[in-house]
């Protein structure tokens, strides 16, 4: 069974933005593009940086320190300098609440 | 053109994995040989300042562009501790220093550069180090693991990032740089100066506008006479004044080379002066709109020559070559450089740079009139990453907008792409 966790409201993150969030200690993004939300782990598999102050583009994620880009979908490591993909997690929104499965 | 079946690919570096990467992926299914002079399979160069150099032995991180079984799962034929020792461009075929012969059909030549050396600083001292290859890495690594002091000659990003990680492990740093500021040919006088505020900060001591009048290596030891009368003492000293471009068999092979800076030139696609034989990397020269020609030593750089290259070496069309940028890694900052500096910009700053603020973020943008030509990040990659197409656009800039941080990065980008549209 998935563990249905709140972790933001509908309307809190703009388009093409993403949120810093942590929940049960790990650190995660939530990103919302083309009218989607996203949950992704937020820390780059390159070097430690946080991908919820990178950039949106195209279904992925860019990484703001060496631009490392990263499927929001399916959290593959599209481009150098990344060769790590990163876990995605389940989203689902319940009236105006965002929730992730962990 | 007939038939390429055969690709030789000199030296085993960043642009060398890129190169055979993209000849595979554009569906090339002939002979690929690598030879590369070093005993590693290619790997990244921007950490060897920073993460590895920092890293206990047993902790070293992982920097092999592709993983271990790449060459072999995709046939290709790397052969390593290997030198080329001539290279002739009529017979298509090079020597070498293992006796055995490679024809070809294309010829790329990736082979990088090595560190500039200073006269009567020799790298065979053990107490003189330079930094290019993983094994200088290593071999710096342990020393200023046992030094109490260093000298660092040449306040360069290389030289200021082997500052940087030195701070780190609680070595006392001197840097000594003839020109009067860090960075002089890359950055405004305003970046040199927060950037120099930010090395004192670290502890390191900044020696700007000075000459070695003189040099000893006494036993364990340098000491080092500058021109102002300071002389530095010290366990160790690392040399970073630059790049020489490894270019011998170029010029015994008669590729035209370019005077000024002594790359190898290529054009557009990376073709030297020899239709049959390619180059790219750190040992090329290549022309820039606005810029003339000019050897970019860069990650980047060397990632979109090799993809550029490898794509022509098959008469294949390849996507244009990414707008220049860099990054740097250095005292607790992640500096980011898009586009290149020209003469006569005049720099707009959003944000604050104040150096004794913990984490700095700004951004400061060359402007020519109102076009933005150069920018510079501070810990705002995304915001950087959010302005590039108006950089790459050319669009006009308004000084006060950009400077406007009540509207985010991206706000102010896309409004102006809106317009721009329009």
């Amino acid at each position: 069974m998935a563990n249905w966790i709140k972790i933001a409201q509908v309307g809190q993150v703009d388009e093409d933005e993403s949120l810093a969030i942590e929940v049960d200690g790990k650190q995660l993004a939530l990103h919302h593009t083309e009218g989607e939300y996203f949950v992704t782990d937020n820390v780059c598999t390159h070097q430690y940086a946080l991908l919820s102050d990178g950039y949106i583009e195209d279904g992925c994620v860019e990484c703001p320190l060496h631009q490392a880009q990263f499927d929001l979908r399916t959290g593959k490591a599209m481009c150098a300098p990344a060769t790590v993909d990163i876990q995605t997690y389940e989203v689902k929104t319940e009236g105006e609440d965002i929730l992730v499965a962990l | 053109m007939s038939a390429v079946s055969s690709i030789l690919v000199i030296g085993a570096g960043q642009a060398a994995a890129v190169a055979v990467a993209t000849l595979r992926d554009q569906g090339y299914q002939g002979r690929i040989t690598v030879v590369g002079d070093e005993a590693h399979a290619p790997y990244e160069r921007p950490p060897l300042s920073k993460a590895v150099l920092a890293a206990v032995e047993a902790e070293e991180p992982g920097i092999s562009v592709k993983e271990e079984d790449f060459f072999s799962a995709r046939d290709i034929d790397l052969r390593l501790g290997t030198e080329v020792v001539s290279l002739n461009p009529v017979a298509g075929q090079a020597l070498l220093s293992d006796g055995s012969a490679v024809a070809y059909d294309r010829c790329l030549l990736a082979t990088g550069g090595t560190a500039r050396q200073l006269p009567g600083l020799s790298p065979d001292a053990p107490q003189v180090h330079y930094l290019r290859t993983l094994d200088d890495a290593r071999r710096l690594r342990n020393a200023l693991r046992k030094a109490r002091s260093a000298v660092i000659i040449g306040a360069g990003f290389l030289g200021l990032e082997i500052a940087s990680t030195a701070r780190g492990m609680g070595v006392d740093v001197s840097i000594v740089e003839t020109a009067s500021r860090v960075l002089a040919r890359v950055v405004p006088d305003a970046f040199s100066t927060w950037l120099q505020a930010r090395v004192a900060a670290s502890g390191a001591t900044l020696y700007l506008g000075q000459s070695i009048n003189d040099l000893q290596l006494p036993a364990d030891a340098v000491r080092v006479s500058l021109s102002d009368g300071s002389v530095l003492d010290a366990d160790l000293v690392v040399v970073a004044v630059g790049l020489t471009p490894a270019t011998d068999l170029a010029r015994s092979a008669g590729l035209q080379l370019n005077a000024a800076n002594g790359g190898i030139e290529v054009d557009t696609q990376c073709r030297s002066s020899d239709p049959r034989i390619f180059a790219a990397g750190d040992c090329t020269s290549q022309h820039h709109e606005g810029h003339g020609a000019l050897r970019l030593e860069s990650w980047q750089n060397a990632n979109e020559q090799a993809r550029i290259a490898a794509c022509a070496m098959l008469d294949a069309d390849a996507p244009p070559a990414a707008f220049p940028w860099f990054w740097t890694d250095q005292f607790e900052c992640n500096i980011q450089m898009l586009g290149l500096p020209r003469a006569g910009l005049q720099y707009v700053l959003r944000g604050g740079m104040d150096p004794a603020d913990a984490s700095p973020k700004f951004i400061m943008l060359g402007l020519e009139g109102s076009i933005p030509r150069h920018a510079l990040a501070v810990n705002a990659g995304g915001d950087l990453r959010a302005l590039r197409p108006v950089l790459e656009r050319g669009l006009e800039v308004d000084a006060a907008g950009f400077r406007d941080t009540s509207a985010t990065m991206k706000a102010y980008a896309k409004a102006l792409l809106a317009s721009a549209v329009g």
